[in-house]
């Protein structure tokens, strides 16, 4: 599916989940989502995350609301619980079947985003693990300097704040001299697609949800 | 007009603080053009220039550069890794050319041609993160094939590449001058150059071209690169020594070693191709890698130090500089290093003396960031020098020194280590005028380091 659409799409059914209070719509599309990622065959670590990170967030709102609001109201409490599942799973569809480059891509040319915010964003994506390594570059700095730096010390902020802003620079330096010129029109590697079934599936989906949502609990 | 023209340029990011100034200077096109001179003589900068990116983004410049119409200008920069936007090398030469407007379909061939030119077509979809500095600079140097641009301008491209590599690059830069390029290079050392028919414009005491039969004799003169150490003594007492030693990066074996000893109280110079895994030794040595096997450091297993420990045995010099900074003033990193620091050579009249030599005094209040990238690197080394650690890792010690100041960092490394003894394990790409300075050789090809040498008399 084209990655805007599903992105579109996931991003619409997360919002109206919130605003309604209906456990069968999203009991549904935990069982949709989870048939998505099953099918994808991932690392059986990275469906243990999914299954036990959100447990925590929804353990704690359903005891909030169960145990200890007014009613102990135990179906407001699975409504809210199943609504954090939901969002993960919905989330995660999105984030095993396309990599952060094509959903770049997808979005400069079907969604016509700029591509300044398309490739500004994924760049500092393509960060992330520099930043891991820097921070322990820092503190490996820092003890053989004689200072031990702790996730609170300042230093350890100030050195990765300073560190993002060179690279910012250093950044724009390269995609300049890799000939990017602001609002000038590029040409595109891969093309993008969006396909009659990307329209069909975004408005049955959206058609199914609302049946669900007004016909069910 | 055939011609880069400057007359009369200044440029200063601070002000009454001129980082660079031109009387007069034409650079030829299509010409092989050498900016060659000591660190922070502003070789760095005038490229910047040449590429508008200063003072777009910040400085002031006055004076006249006229460059010639409709030349493509592209740049490749000191620091390898800082000049990717996205994740492989194929992902950015595709980025490259969708700016450029090349049309979807001819895209694919452009890539792998530009791939294939400067050998790198095996590497064409690992993320960068993964390369070593060599490989990322040869894919950098790939981009800048792919854009097909007229005006190439190099900045210290080869400091972390080996002399194989860099006659492989240099072989196909020549190539491209021939078709009708001009390339434009900044280089504090004229070794890899040899033989060349190449303009020189030199940043010494004041900038100017040279005439051709000078610029034939600098580098006809430029040193090869040789050193000639002693072979290994086995009486002596090991700092470190290694046991069935694994390292791989990525999937991908480096280094495969059942048994080493690095000497107590010597040099060692670490010599091999880039990307050979030379870094990860010395970051696996420090505590910041993961190996198979095991490491005794000190007769003691490596891994039963607690960081903190480590952190006062092993010092480590990162490959850039910037990495060694905990502070924003020069003054503050020295403060630094002279409150924790266990290194008694340091008294006030050697570090002034110091200081001086390495022209870094009369420069407390400067940002340390804002130092040139040869300023950088000495006064890294002089801080880890400080600290006094009984084991030092070296990694780059001289990259983008010139040929002074890389005598005056290893006469600095000599003087500490003869006053209080310490082990340093150091990898150098750059390695003249290092005899009097190393003790013994190591070089790793095929995943095994062995010492190289000759006999001792």
């Amino acid at each position: 599916m084209n990655p805007s659409w599903q992105l579109f799409l996931v991003l619409i059914i997360s919002l109206e989940i919130s605003f309604t209070h209906r456990l069968i719509a999203n009991l549904v599309l935990i069982v949709i989502a989870a048939i998505i990622l099953i099918l994808q065959r991932l690392h059986w670590r990275t469906y243990l995350r999914l299954l036990f990170l959100p447990a925590i967030p929804a353990a704690a709102l359903a005891v909030t609301i169960g145990c200890f609001s007014p009613g102990h109201d135990w179906w407001f409490a699975a409504v809210l619980a199943s609504r954090v599942y939901a969002y993960v799973f919905l989330g995660a569809t999105v984030t095993v079947t396309t990599t952060p480059l094509k959903l770049a891509r997808s979005l400069e040319q079907n969604a016509h985003l700029s591509a300044k915010y398309a490739y500004g964003v994924l760049a500092a994506v393509n960060l992330t693990p520099r930043t891991i390594s820097a921070i322990k570059t820092i503190r490996a700095s820092a003890r053989m300097r004689g200072i031990e730096l702790h996730f609170y010390s300042p230093t350890l902020y100030f050195k990765a704040i300073l560190q993002a802003l060179r690279w910012s620079d250093q950044l724009v330096l390269a995609m300049e001299s890799h000939g990017f010129v602001e609002n000038q029109s590029r040409t595109v590697a891969e093309p993008i697609l969006v396909s009659v079934s990307d329209w069909l599936i975004v408005v049955g989906a959206i058609i199914c949800l609302q049946v669900i949502l007004i016909a069910f609990p | 007009m055939n011609a880069i023209e400057i007359h009369q340029l200044t440029f200063a990011y601070q002000k009454k603080q001129p980082v660079l100034s031109i009387d007069q200077l034409t650079i030829q096109l299509h010409r092989f053009t050498i900016l060659h001179g000591p660190s922070g003589s502003g070789k760095s900068t005038l490229l910047k220039i040449i590429a508008n990116f200063l003072p777009r983004h910040g400085g002031q410049l006055s004076g006249q550069l006229r460059m010639p119409k409709s030349q493509r200008v592209a740049m490749m920069f000191q620091d390898p890794g800082m000049q990717f936007a996205l994740d492989t090398p194929r992902h950015e030469i595709e980025f490259a050319l969708e700016n450029l407007q090349v049309t979807s379909t001819d895209i694919a061939p452009r890539v792998d041609a530009a791939l294939t030119q400067v050998g790198i077509s095996d590497l064409a979809d690992r993320r960068f993160a993964t390369l070593s500095g060599g490989e990322q600079q040869r894919a950098a140097l790939a981009v800048i094939i792919a854009m097909d641009a007229d005006i190439l301008l190099l900045d210290e491209p080869f400091a972390s590449l080996d002399s194989h590599n860099r006659q492989l690059l240099i072989a196909s830069l020549v190539q491209l001058q021939q078709a009708g390029k001009t390339i434009i290079i900044a280089d504090h050392d004229l070794s890899g150059y040899r033989g060349l028919n190449a303009d020189i414009v030199s940043f010494k005491d004041k900038v100017v071209r040279l005439s051709h039969d000078q610029a034939q004799f600098l580098l006809d003169q430029a040193p090869a690169q040789s050193i000639v150490t002693d072979l290994l003594d086995t009486h002596e007492s090991p700092a470190v020594s290694l046991h069935h030693f694994r390292l791989k990066r990525a999937d991908q074996l480096l280094i495969d070693q059942p048994e080493l000893e690095f000497m107590r109280n010597r040099v060692t110079l670490i010599t091999g191709e880039s990307g050979s895994g030379k870094s990860s030794l010395l970051l696996s040595l420090a505590g910041l890698l993961d190996y198979e096997g095991s490491v005794t450091l000190f007769k003691w297993p490596l891994n039963s130090f607690k960081p903190r420990e480590l952190g006062r045995k092993v010092g480590l010099t990162f490959q850039r500089a910037s990495d060694q900074f905990l502070n924003v003033t020069v003054a503050e990193e020295l403060a630094l290093s002279r409150r924790q620091g266990k290194q008694t050579y340091f008294n006030n009249d050697r570090l002034n003396k110091w200081l001086k030599r390495l022209g870094l005094s009369k420069m407390d209040d400067r940002v340390v960031y804002s130092l040139s990238g040869g300023q950088q690197k000495k006064l890294q080394v002089l801080l880890m020098l400080m600290m006094g650690q009984p084991l030092l890792l070296m990694d780059e010690p001289f990259s983008g020194l010139d040929a002074q100041s890389a005598a005056d960092i290893a006469a600095l490394i000599r003087a500490c280590q003869e006053h209080s003894g310490i082990t340093v394990i150091m990898v150098s790409h750059q390695f003249t005028n290092l005899s009097s300075l190393v003790d013994y050789q190591l070089a790793l090809a095929n995943h095994q380091l062995t010492y190289q040498g000759r006999k001792q008399s």
